[in-house]
């Protein structure tokens, strides 16, 4: 049949637009008419990011209801074995990514991706995400309904839009075919779960739910919808994101802070607004066909389903291919991405199912698994640039641990989550078990750690995250849950028991091994996260040191000794952010005058705080007990400049240089986000949100380096508004601009 | 009305303009011109104003694209030969630029319909070929009180003038009423050089424009004349007529009525 060939998820005419401007965008790039920032700016919502590797790069595509067909990842094998590492690796998103891409392969990478109708379009940045649903959607016995039409229905009409490509942040949409939400949709900026109701498909809707770093499951915001009206609803959502995300400070840009900022009852109101604001103009876009797709790809009478447990939900390229074509031959037509990072066959008949058996066990890897845990990691700080633990080096561990103690895979099954740092790529929040990376300072040396989270559910309604109940150092671990679980279940009583013994930290010393991650010959150490790279995580270690530093100006009585201890602590706190980790305390002050006191971040006056402090501590000065409000003036300072911080660690306050805090608040959240926008789109833009404005207000403008920042203030003059700060931000810039006429 | 992604894209260089910017744009999007004559002056004056995004735009004629008229009349391709003028303009305009409403009107002007055509316009383009139509123009925007731009071009000479129906120099100011029969030959007579309809239907495109942006000095009580041989733009000011028998003191036009006189065999006749 030749409509099996046809691709599930149509992309729109827009992206292949797109996707064919954009080997001029990496040419440009690469003979330098682009800086770094603005290609990066454009790359990333292309669905290209830079590994940690430099220099290499990996695509995500997306995949619709995570759909896939046999010559979909016949390409995708191809693709990654002529341009990538030919390890094919499957995200909780149901996405698939090839890694280790050069960037001038990547125009090769994307057209041919085209080709096969993929698209990494989105797959990055503040774009609609990949829209995904339940992994057995369609042969699954407990849904109401197959949700994948229309999951792939409203990504089609989304991704008409180019708008849908330039959000405050990211917007994740979910369809979960019933209520006990095996597609998480409860944490979704978009839920939609699938009712009948008098005979008529339809969904109840949830919003502005999130992992991340502040964790939140999504509110109800209708009871229920017909089907057809999830256009209209994943719209106004957009639209509402639009207006409100805050796209001034990324770590706050999330659906989940507008909800947040306004509270439920007005957010939903706004939401109605925008919803009776499209029934009375109509959707903007063409409403494309829902699509049956149980009717192209069949299934026999009894289905069987085959899941294919993929180690890190990596798999090489070749089995990819193969397992394409077993799918082909006995299965459905078409494979599934599933949220637990493995693949899924679906649709076997039962007199098949052994010669998909043998078929599999031909491939190079297990997939079946030793039947322990599945075990579902963040790439960590291996590849990862925001990474702080190494959570595969840990899952490795795991799983070593658990052969050991012989495991048995008729046993039900329990999901193990590894995050390596608090951004929840490894979906800690919502496991039966759940670790997030963080470090600690132990005796005066970081270690390793992870936090300990369990009761998470993901049901309609009930939907609640895990609770945090310790922090274990990172190499006990393995043994912890060794020990936790009872006959392949984990005994909650237990494992709380052991981690309220492990979490003592206070109790003399551990072996040196603890002061190193799994698989890592170095000290664990956060040098290295330098500016650019985030770490949630790094911000927990600053805290210590600013809570050190406190404590030591506290503790009576407030001598000399004391005072120092709280220089030293306060200086050290931030070097972090910087990639430093000084370990002497004239490194320390050094690196402090360095890269806060001669930016300005702290006022200058501090350089003769840390020389006096020097000066008593080499003799040369009676007492430093006089400094004590000058200590507490910096440590203050910093805690200020740490509470500022992005998600690029990034200081969002002013310099002490100029303190013009007054004047940021006068833009009265008037912000347009233009990095990323090109020369003269940007200031059009710009221009269009003044125009907005009353005479005399105020707007906020973020631009790239290089050509942005040259013109668009510089345009602004010339048409007679004025330009009251054009200020660098480390790789942007922020120009404020007084409307005149 | 907020402009959308693509439209912003689209007026970009619109929108950059200090004089138009965002606000600018969104008139012309709420603006309607009037295009009488799917001709020479018609064509690149509907080509341009749907290119800058004049949300509706009329356009009457009741002739088809005949293979004379190519030469200049570049709204009209080859492959339109013996298709009404109005569609064939409607098809080219909506191509240019989807948010474009055209409107269509299968006729030619006459005393009797033209009143309810322009009414519902800000601005008409007098692109027509004839005199009578001219002067009935002219005389039915004095009526309805719609601003509108004249011009005319033969052989290698052309001439335009913006019209603000009771403030400014009417056509009937400067020529009480058409020239005797076959007086002034018709284009299919004399011929004209192609690029002149290009030049002057231009030009009539940006007095529209400015006209429903309030932008600068319209040509208005200055009759602008062009000699394409020369190269050579004259302005002649022209004051009103205080005896002109439509505006002036004491009219003695009240109402409309089709001007008698035959230019030429209009069935050949496709300026």
């Amino acid at each position: 049949m030749s409509n099996t060939e046809e691709p599930i998820l149509h992309i729109p005419q827009s992206v292949k637009e797109d996707t064919h401007g954009y080997r001029s965008g990496v040419k440009k790039f690469l003979d330098g008419q682009t800086s770094p920032v603005a290609f990066r700016a454009y790359r990333v919502p292309m669905g290209i990011y830079e590994q940690r590797t430099v220099g290499k790069f990996m695509v995500r595509i997306r995949i619709g209801a995570g759909l896939v067909l046999p010559h979909q990842l016949e390409r995708i094998a191809q693709l990654s074995k002529t341009y990538g590492n030919g390890i094919i690796h499957i995200t909780t998103r149901q996405d698939i990514q090839i890694h280790e891409v050069d960037i001038e392969n990547t125009p090769d990478v994307l057209e041919g991706l085209l080709e096969a109708g993929l698209s990494s379009r989105g797959g990055g940045g503040n774009t609609v995400r990949n829209v995904t649903a339940c992994p057995e959607a369609g042969v699954c016995h407990e849904e109401e309904y197959d949700v994948a039409p229309y999951a792939i229905a409203a990504a089609e009409y989304l991704l008409q839009d180019r708008s849908s490509f330039n959000l405050p942040r990211k917007y994740k949409i979910v369809f979960s075919g019933c209520s006990k939400d095996c597609a998480f949709a409860s944490i979704a900026d978009l839920g939609f779960f699938a009712h009948m109701k008098n005979g008529v498909k339809g969904f109840s809707v949830y919003a502005a739910g999130g992992l991340g770093s502040n964790p939140v499951v999504a509110a109800k915001i209708e009871d229920f919808i017909e089907a057809e009206e999830i256009f209209e609803v994943a719209e106004a959502i957009k639209r509402l994101f639009d207006k409100y995300g805050d796209r001034s400070n990324k770590h706050k840009a999330r659906l989940r802070y507008v909800l947040a900022r306004v509270g439920i009852e007005e957010f939903i109101k706004l939401y109605r607004a925008e919803r009776d604001k499209l029934k009375a103009d109509g959707l903007p876009y063409t409403v494309p066909q829902i699509r049956d797709i149980a009717s192209v790809y069949k299934v026999p009478e009894k289905p069987i389903n085959v899941r294919l447990r993929l180690k890190n939900g990596d798999i090489p390229a070749d089995d990819l291919s193969k397992v394409g074509q077993i799918a082909a031959k006995y299965g459905q037509g078409l494979i599934r991405t599933t949220q637990l990072q493995d693949l899924l066959i679906t649709g076997v008949a039962e007199e098949d199912i052994d010669k998909v058996h043998s078929e599999l066990k031909k491939l190079s890897v297990d997939v079946f698994g030793d039947g322990s845990s599945k075990i579902v990691a963040c790439a960590g700080a291996s590849t990862c640039k925001l990474g702080l633990c190494l959570s595969r080096g840990l899952a490795e561990a795991i799983s070593e641990k658990f052969s050991h103690n012989g495991f048995s895979a008729d046993l039900p099954e329990t999901t193990i989550r590894i995050s390596g740092c608090p951004n929840s790529c490894g979906h800690h929040n919502i496991a039966a078990i759940g670790f997030q990376g963080k470090a600690k300072r132990v005796n005066g040396k970081l270690m390793p750690c992870y936090d300990v989270l369990v009761g998470a559910k993901t049901v309609e309604g009930d939907a609640h995250l895990g609770k945090r109940i310790g922090t274990v150092p990172a190499k006990k671990v393995p043994e912890l849950l060794a020990e936790a679980f009872d006959a392949g279940e984990i005994n909650e009583e237990k494992l709380k028991n052991l981690v309220g013994q492990y979490s003592d930290f206070s109790s003399g010393q551990f072996p040196d091994d603890y002061y190193y991650d799994f698989g890592s010959n170095e000290p664990f150490s956060l040098a290295g996260r330098g500016p650019g790279e985030c770490g949630a995580g790094v911000t927990d270690v600053i805290k210590l040191d600013i809570d050190e530093a406190k404590g030591a100006l506290k503790s009576a009585p407030a001598n000399s000794e004391n005072i120092y201890k709280a220089i030293i602590a306060a200086a050290r706190a931030l070097m972090v952010t910087f990639g430093l980790e000084p370990k002497k305390d004239r490194e320390i002050f050094a690196a402090f005058s360095k890269g806060l006191i001669e930016p300005g971040w702290v006022k200058s006056q501090t350089q003769q705080l840390l020389d006096d402090a020097i000066d008593w501590r080499m003799g040369d000065r009676e007492s430093i007990e006089d400094l004590f409000s000058q200590a507490e003036d910096l440590i203050k300072r910093v805690e200020e400049l740490y509470l500022s911080l992005d998600a690029n660690l990034k200081f969002k306050v002013e310099p002490v240089a100029k303190e013009t805090i007054v004047e940021e608040a006068e833009t009265h959240n008037h912000v347009i986000d233009l990095r990323g926008v090109g020369c003269p789109l940007n200031f059009v833009k710009a221009k269009l949100e003044l125009e907005k404005l009353e005479t005399g207000a105020i707007l906020g403008v973020l631009l790239d380096e290089g050509e942005p920042v040259r013109n668009v203030p510089a345009s602004f003059v010339e048409q007679g508004q004025e330009v009251l700060e054009v200020k660098n931000s480390g790789d942007h810039f922020f120009v404020k601009v007084r409307r005149k006429k | 009305m907020s402009l959308t992604e693509t439209q912003i894209e689209r007026y970009s260089r619109h929108i950059i303009l200090e004089q138009v910017g965002g606000v600018g744009q969104e008139k012309l999007l709420n603006s309607k011109v009037l295009i009488i004559g799917a001709g020479g002056l018609g064509a690149p004056a509907g080509l341009y104003l749907a290119a800058a995004g004049v949300g509706t735009i009329g356009i009457v004629d009741s002739d088809k694209v005949d293979l004379t008229n190519l030469q200049r009349q570049i709204i009209h391709h080859t492959s339109d030969v013996g298709v009404e003028k109005i569609k064939s303009a409607e098809n080219k305009m909506r191509a240019i630029n989807p948010d474009v409403t055209v409107q269509t009107y299968q006729t030619r002007v006459n005393a009797q319909n033209i009143s309810d055509i322009i009414r519902k316009y800000d601005f008409v383009i007098d692109g027509t070929d004839n005199f009578p139509a001219k002067f009935l123009i002219n005389d039915a925007c004095y009526f309805e009180k719609i601003p509108f731009s004249h011009a005319g071009i033969l052989r290698f000479h052309g001439q335009l003038i913006t019209i603000l129906p009771g403030e400014t120099t009417c056509y009937r100011c400067i020529f009480s009423a058409p020239p005797p029969a076959n007086a002034v030959p018709s284009c299919s007579q004399a011929g004209v050089l192609g690029v002149l309809a290009g030049v002057i239907g231009s030009l009539q495109a940006t007095e529209a424009i400015k006209y429903l942006l309030g932008l600068g000095k319209l040509l208005t009580g200055t009759l602008l004349t062009y000699d394409a041989l020369e190269m050579n733009f004259r302005a002649v000011k022209l004051n009103r007529n205080p005896n002109c028998p439509l505006c002036g003191e004491k009219p003695q036009i009240t109402k409309l009525k089709d001007e008698e006189q035959i230019v030429c065999d209009l069935k050949d006749c496709q300026c």
